[in-house]
């Protein structure tokens, strides 16, 4: 059902009145207007370890792999990491790997970890490609892992999950504006829906104010993984940590400016997840200083 | 004959203020190393068609200022990390001025050469360079420029201001917006303006990175336009502060800004009736909302708007005070 495009304005962020605002899709989409309620809790993992990174922000290969292995065997509730690939990821998949490549990108290292993962499982080598950059990239693949880089952004508040598929639309500079709201609307895409079967957020070193140019006033060192596979959810943790790194620096509560008004039309305009901290079941492992969550 | 040589003076007077105009940024000084880093012979060239290829999203900051190009310099050390130099060359001051106004953090830093009556200009002391974790970030002339190392220590420090100082050491040392003279300091002794708060900005996308109003231009920002915001706050006996945002925009006529409010009452102020004219007695509109009272004034091709304001004297007494301010400065 289309409904009148409206503009969305401070006032409704403020009265909580921001999904009768959003209007219609620009790519012609439809997709559910009711309120997604979880059956049960959508889980995240966050593994963090005080040795992935030395003091010269260097990643430690082996200790990364750990920490992944941990998330992915959690996340999936399964003995090992090649059974929860296999719970994932249908053996025949092309599998694209979609990191956050340019300004602010995701980390080599974790890029190459899930890649080793899942050829250690036994999946082909030919079959696990970088699928970042374009619409063709996501078309040629079967499933996708989402594995962005945690980090604010000046146009949508965070710039994290949910804005890593922005190429797929085809025309990035299109959701740059107004239109910076609806980026849950390119995950409801014919060759992207469904796709995704895990969301890895690199949380070594994330950047917790404007982004996606680097300002290492506001960049610290997490040292975490935080996986999922309900990308709002994962979005809605990652937006957590950022508040809260942004009120430890001030000393007070420091809002994102522009609020990300995108996670909540994801849950409750496009129907990809929840943004309820309360439908929300987070599970942590590992170092626990500065947690924030 | 003396009118042809009258002429030709006239004819190499406007030749060479336009020379001047576009080489407004007098040769910089870029030292091949520094410390131990070293830069490529040549810059990497950014301009309006490959911005987004460059930075993403990013780019949308810079365009909406009146952006002309932006050059790199690379500086790479065998073991220290690298140094980044950004040189963004924008049409006028007030847009350099305008990108170094969205952040006022960080540690001030004065080059020998910056005069000390610039320090105590207009209703703030500008800092035109502001240094912090590794980032310093300039406002020179026509020039912003960031210059960051990921890997500070106190050499880096080092290199990172002497770049600095090295780029702008030729550089003229800029007036700010005329625009932001306008606003009070203080009123009433009750009011007082946050300056290392205010920004100015041309564009809606940068104003919601401030204040965020809505994800649609409603004010029809434009490169044509001038823009600043501020805080203005309030202590009460008790301690507690209050807080409210003015905003005021320069359209290039009264048309435009007459537009601008109409379309601005419209989509924010859907269900209040409004009175826009340009009589100064009708003109203001106060409305109470969710978070406050905002009120608003058309005054010739200026707007002005007051949010989050505790009562509606309040609102009344920060746009009037600025009213008269603004027509003081520019003849309105």
């Amino acid at each position: 059902m289309k409904k009148k495009n409206l503009t969305i304005t401070r006032r409704d962020f403020i009265r909580g009145t921001m999904g009768v605002a959003i209007g219609t899709s620009i790519l012609g989409l439809s997709w559910p207007m009711n309120e997604t309620n979880a059956a049960s809790p959508s889980l995240v993992t966050v593994v963090r370890d005080k040795n992935a990174l030395d003091t010269s922000k260097n990643v430690n290969i082996q200790i990364l792999k750990k920490m992944f292995e941990q998330a992915l065997i959690n996340h999936t509730g399964q003995k090992n990491s090649k059974e929860s690939w296999l719970s994932l990821v249908n053996p025949d998949d092309v599998i694209g790997l979609v990191p956050t490549d340019w300004l602010y990108p995701t980390h080599d290292e974790v890029v190459d970890v899930v890649k080793s993962s899942l050829m250690h499982a036994g999946f082909s080598q030919d079959k696990i490609r970088l699928a970042q950059g374009s619409p063709n990239s996501a078309k040629e693949c079967d499933s996708l892992i989402a594995i962005p880089s945690l980090k604010s952004h000046w146009l949508t508040g965070i710039g994290t999950v949910l804005k890593l598929y922005i190429m797929y639309s085809g025309n990035p500079s299109n959701y740059h504006q107004s239109n910076s709201a609806r980026l849950g609307e390119i995950w409801n895409l014919p060759f992207v829906k469904g796709k995704t079967k895990l969301v890895l957020v690199d949380s070594l070193y994330p950047l917790c104010n404007k982004g996606p140019q680097a300002d290492p006033r506001y960049q610290w060192a997490y040292k975490g993984l935080i996986t999922g596979t309900d990308p709002v959810a994962v979005e809605t943790v990652c937006l957590n940590i950022i508040n809260k790194k942004r009120e430890a620096i001030k000393g007070r509560i420091w809002p994102l400016s522009p609020p990300p008004i995108c996670v909540e039309a994801a849950d409750k305009v496009y129907g990809l997840g929840t943004s309820r901290i309360n439908e929300i079941k987070i599970e942590n492992f590992g170092w626990e200083h500065d947690l924030l969550l | 004959m003396k009118k042809i040589l009258i002429l030709s003076i006239i004819m190499l007077v406007f030749i060479s203020e336009g020379v001047t105009a576009s080489m407004k940024i007098n040769k910089l000084n870029l030292p091949e190393t520094i410390g131990v880093w070293s830069r490529p012979e040549s810059s990497k060239k950014i301009d309006s068609t490959n911005i987004f290829k460059y930075m993403n999203g990013a780019g949308e900051l810079y365009l909406g200022y009146r952006f002309d190009h932006l050059e790199v310099f690379d500086y790479t050390s065998k073991n220290s990390g690298n140094i980044l130099v950004e040189l963004y060359f924008m049409e006028t001051s007030d847009d350099a001025f305008g990108l170094l106004s969205l952040d006022w953090g960080g540690e001030p830093v004065i080059f020998d050469n910056t005069p000390a009556d610039s320090l105590n200009d207009s209703i703030v002391s500008w800092s035109m360079a502001l240094y912090g974790a590794g980032l310093m970030r300039i406002w020179s002339d026509n020039l912003y420029i960031r210059i960051m190392t990921l890997n500070e220590s106190p050499d880096s420090k080092q290199a990172v201001i002497a770049l600095g100082k090295a780029i702008t050491v030729n550089q003229t040392t800029p007036l700010e917006p005329k625009l932001i003279n306008s606003l009070v300091p203080q009123i009433d002794e009750v009011w007082k303006l946050r300056k290392n708060r205010l920004s100015f900005f041309r564009s809606y996308l940068a104003l919601n990175s401030i204040y965020y109003l809505s994800h649609e231009n409603i004010l029809d920002f434009d490169l044509t336009t001038q823009a600043v915001i501020a805080p203005y706050e309030r202590v009460l006996n008790s301690g507690k502060k209050t807080r409210c945002q003015f905003l005021l925009v320069k359209y290039e006529n009264q048309e435009r800004a007459q537009k601008a409010l109409n379309n601005f009452h419209s989509l924010y102020l859907p269900e209040h009736k409004k009175t826009i004219s340009n009589s100064s007695e009708d003109n203001l509109n106060l409305f109470k909302i969710e978070d406050g009272w905002i009120g608003y004034k058309l005054i010739n091709n200026y707007i002005t708007i007051v949010f989050e304001c505790p009562d509606r004297g309040s609102a009344m007494v920060l746009i009037q005070n600025n009213e008269t301010s603004l027509r003081r400065n520019f003849g309105k």
